[in-house]
């Protein structure tokens, strides 16, 4: 955690940064640390101890603007970096549209970091005996039932991570989160020597809730699922999407509600705001403030107090993710520097899960996982190489392999058929699984 | 660069004998081998956005990773100061791996097997301009200059985005048998995204170089190889459409498709992946696995290239690496931990991000020699119907099954032995060892792409890529 003697020397590099020069100012202070343990098939295999410390500067010097880190935090060595920053930005063109934002926006309230209940009060007690047993527990290596197994690779990790910032305006934020994690990648060998791989993984910011013992169970039974995959026929068919994947379909929406990108003519959804682009199936929330769920935070890199909000309503585009810069540069006013922690809303109904929306599209293909393939923001056109099963009646019949999916986000989105209610509460997206009808598949 | 010795001793406030008392103490546990990676790393950017350059950064990163081997297993652990103290607890936590009964020098001695020492007259990034007292307002023209060419050449031009970006690092490397290294790293690199409007029609281009150079990188000629570039083949973006997709002959280009070779073949040829069983390549050497005359290298070697290096992170003099040659698989890329399993020479590819990450088997410059079939013109003959490719983007590969796909950035549609539609939008699907034995033909036009290749496994590291321009048999092609 971050002791007075640090929280001082972000003082100090604000105060420095003022008399160097600078109007205005902003400094965030970092401290992560952060331990893993890695095991190979059962065994001990890497143990890592990270501890990072830096101070981000943000400078307003002159109508100008730089941003500046550094990870030597010696109240010797950073007037010299203060005033290398301040002369950098001395030589930048003015930008009229940088500016710190308006005491308003910005959150007052998460003052202990705290606020949001995200930290372990077992984390200082994890001593690094704990760690490996339970990285060496939770393998699958030697025992019984797992006779394809060829390699089981995983990592164990904890880490308590805490940020402030503060600028001259008098904002302080803090937040302070423990985090857990585990991930397991398995790869399993066929009767002909084929081999086939994996993943599972689990995090939470408390150990107790952290699903450790099962993944790589469920790493193994998916690797051994997709052997003997065929190559399908190019076709046009409903696709279901698993969860675990499904923000392939939802990130390029986000990334093209970006102000950066609405100003700067790269996003396919520019001019679309207060419109229906999308299925009215179609809504995603923000729900950034949840006390106890990973990926929450009440500011933003600016400060700015984050809230719950509607990003897409019924296929309406509710909002553009604008900085107090970009908000400027388009001459509107500013929302939020992007969604926090998105949640896409069950649709016809809430409480569906992938079985249920398999049997609703009778047959078609399951996607599980992506390989390589683009996304278009300035047009919404995708292409991407796909694994997953073929689905008849609702059933998974097998799996396929080398398959590529392709077509525009806009006509897909208006093709949607359900979204389920089985986003995994770990992934920094909660996107469900997703069903759409009418989907070009080549092979 | 490469000055001498007690430059970079004072750069980290450390001895000779300091050095070697830590390693000694990262030890103390067991183990058969330790070293030290100490880095002073200092990056700037520069962005030119809606015709002015009104964004500027710079990054100061500062440390020392230790870390500790017993047998195949790492402990390892940094600090962000070098005084004694920080470091003596970075060495104690890396010595947490050896249980305090095992002490196996041997197991990394073994590999211990590898030419050359500091040699200035080697160095293959000499840094003429430093980018840490360059002042950043000289390069201000430069990206206007870029600007200004882009659209005078391309009235369709709607928005310049240019990065300039540099670093320069200090690099001390220390190990248990008492081997010193230290260099001068510097990089410069530049991206340029271009957007085009055209009857309500957005696209967009990127381009991009990047060389180990001081800021020497900065010429007029540069900034109109990059704009010429920027402005290539608008028409055909806006003409491109999505062919029918399946399986069919594709000619990759020479340069930027080696990405492709780097992804579907490079990193199964990694040899941690090996190590583990996870390769498709696996057992496989000596075996032939593409036709005869077909010769892949990975080459630390290439005097200012990306991915050039003087030693790997581990301290191994940068080498040229042949994998496959004349069509039979001859060696895999190592870092001393592979070497020793295998019992052959580390080939200097023990590569990491920073001092925050412990090295692995990583690619420097991977590419095809040139061939004897012929130049571009033939291969697109012989292919007769399928698809050319001019550039690749977005590749992704699973290690073990082999399966790739790669997004095509630009490329036409091929038709009786000619290149006809511009094409968009498309993915080529493989599998890399299949894939390999499909090469029916290879030009001798061998091109080393001078991208921002990064490659992102585990820690994101700089290579670069390149490859004649080459014939492949039954690909499947994702269109419509």
């Amino acid at each position: 955690m971050i002791d007075v003697r640090e929280k001082e020397i972000a003082e100090f590099a604000l105060r420095g940064a003022l008399e160097a020069g600078a109007q205005k100012a902003r400094v965030t202070l970092i401290k992560n640390r952060m331990d893993l343990v890695s095991t190979l098939n059962g065994q001990l295999d890497k143990c890592t101890s990270c501890m990072d410390r830096c101070i981000e500067l943000t400078l307003f010097v002159d109508g100008r603007y730089g941003k500046f880190s550094t990870n030597k935090l010696s109240r010797e060595s950073l007037p010299d970096f203060i005033a290398r920053a301040v002369e950098t930005a001395r030589m930048l063109a003015p930008d009229s549209f940088r500016d710190l934002p308006p005491q308003e926006r910005v959150q007052k309230n998460a003052v202990t970091g705290t606020e949001l209940a995200l930290v372990d009060s077992r984390y200082s007690e994890l001593h690094p005996e704990d760690r490996k047993k339970t990285a060496l527990e939770a393998c699958i290596s030697g025992k019984p039932g797992h006779e394809l197994l060829v390699t089981e690779e995983a990592e164990f990790s904890d880490g308590i991570y805490d940020t402030i910032i503060m600028d001259s305006q008098g904002t302080f934020c803090r937040h302070t989160e423990t985090s857990f994690e585990y991930f397991v990648e398995v790869t399993v060998k066929d009767a002909d020597g084929n081999l086939f791989s994996a993943y599972r993984w689990d995090e939470s910011p408390f150990l107790e809730k952290l699903d450790w013992r099962s993944c790589a169970e469920k790493a193994y039974l998916k690797a051994v699922s997709s052997i003997n995959p065929a190559r399908l026929r190019g076709r046009k068919c409903n696709m279901v999407v698993d969860s675990e994947v499904a923000s392939k379909f939802v990130s390029p929406i986000l990334r093209a509600l970006n102000g950066t990108s609405i100003q700067q003519h790269s996003s396919f959804l520019e001019g679309k705001l207060g419109q229906k682009a999308f299925s009215e199936g179609l809504s995603i929330i923000d729900e950034p403030c949840v006390p106890g769920k990973s990926n929450t935070c009440m500011f933003d890199d600016e400060g700015v107090a984050t809230k719950a909000h509607s990003i897409i309503e019924n296929g309406v585009v509710r909002e553009y993710f604008l900085t107090t810069y970009s908000a400027a540069k388009l001459g509107m006013q500013p929302t939020c520097q992007g969604a926090v922690r998105p949640r896409v809303k069950g649709w016809p109904e809430p409480g569906l899960g992938r079985d249920d929306i398999l049997r609703i599209c009778g047959d078609g293909i399951l996607v599980t996982d992506f390989n390589g393939g683009n996304s278009n923001t300035a047009t919404g056109d995708f292409s991407f190489g796909i694994e997953g099963f073929e689905f008849r009646k609702g059933q998974i019949v097998r799996p396929v392999r080398e398959m590529v999916v392709t077509g525009n986000l806009l006509s897909l989105w208006n093709n949607l058929t359900a979204c389920g209610s089985d986003a995994r509460e770990c992934m920094s997206k909660l996107i469900p699984t997703l069903a759409f009808s009418n989907v070009d598949f080549s092979g | 660069m490469i000055l001498n010795k007690e430059y970079y001793l004072n750069r980290f406030s450390v001895t000779e004998n300091t050095l070697e008392e830590l390693c000694a103490e990262a030890l103390k546990n067991g183990g058969g081998y330790s070293d030290l990676f100490f880095e002073d790393s200092f990056s700037t950017e520069l962005m030119l956005r809606d015709s002015q350059v009104g964004s500027g950064a710079c990054q100061q990163d500062y440390g020392c990773g230790i870390r500790v081997l017993s047998g195949e297993k790492t402990g390892y652990a940094y600090a962000e100061t070098t005084d004694m103290p920080s470091l003596r607890a970075a060495a104690a936590a890396a010595s947490q791996i050896a249980d305090g009964t095992e002490s196996n020098p041997a197991a990394v001695s073994a590999s211990n097997r590898y030419f050359g020492k500091p040699n200035p007259g080697a160095d293959r990034y000499p840094m003429q301009g430093d980018w840490r007292v360059a002042r950043s307002s000289l390069f201000v023209p430069f990206l206007e200059g870029i600007e200004k060419r882009i659209r005078a050449a391309e009235p369709r031009t709607v928005k310049v985005i240019a990065v300039l970006s540099s670093s320069v690092s200090d690099i001390l490397m220390y190990n248990s048998y008492g081997e010193l290294k230290y260099e001068t790293r510097p990089l410069a690199s530049i991206n340029l995204t271009v957007i085009f409007s055209q009857d309500g029609h957005t696209e967009q281009n990127h381009v991009s170089r990047s060389y180990r150079m001081g800021t020497e990188f900065i010429t007029e000629s540069l900034a109109a190889e990059l704009a010429a570039e920027a402005v290539k083949g608008v028409d055909e973006m806006f003409a491109a459409q999505r062919p029918k997709g399946g399986k069919m002959n594709v000619v990759m280009g020479a340069g930027a498709s080696g990405i492709l070779l780097h992804e579907a073949m490079g990193h199964a040829f990694e040899a941690d992946h090996i190590r583990k069983g996870q390769s498709i390549f696996s057992g496989k050497i000596g075996k032939r696995v593409c036709k005869k005359g077909i010769t892949i290298v990975d080459d630390g070697t290439i005097h200012a290239n990306r991915g050039a290096v003087n030693y790997d992170d581990e301290g191994v003099p940068g080498q040229k690496t042949a994998m496959v040659e004349d069509g039979i698989l001859t060696s895999y890329l190592h870092d001393r931990i592979s070497a020793s399993f295998f019992g052959v020479a580390p080939t200097g590819n023990g590569r990491r991000e920073s001092f925050r990450y412990n090295p692995i088997p990583r690619m420097r410059a991977t590419y095809m020699e040139s061939g004897a079939d012929g130049s571009l013109q033939d291969l697109i003959a012989e292919a007769g119907n399928g698809i050319y490719v001019d550039q690749f983007a977005n590749g992704e590969v699973k290690i073990g099954e082999g399966d790739f796909t790669f997004y095509v950035k630009s490329g036409f549609l091929i038709e009786n032995g000619r290149l006809t539609m511009p094409v968009k939008d498309i993915n080529i699907v493989g599998n890399g060892p299949r894939a390999l034995a499909d090469i029916k033909a290879v030009a001798s036009d061998l091109r080393i792409d001078d991208g921002t290749w990064t490659c992102g496994k585990e820690q994101n590291v700089v290579v670069s890529c390149g490859i004649p321009s080459v014939l492949v048999s039954k690909l499947t092609v994702g269109g419509d």
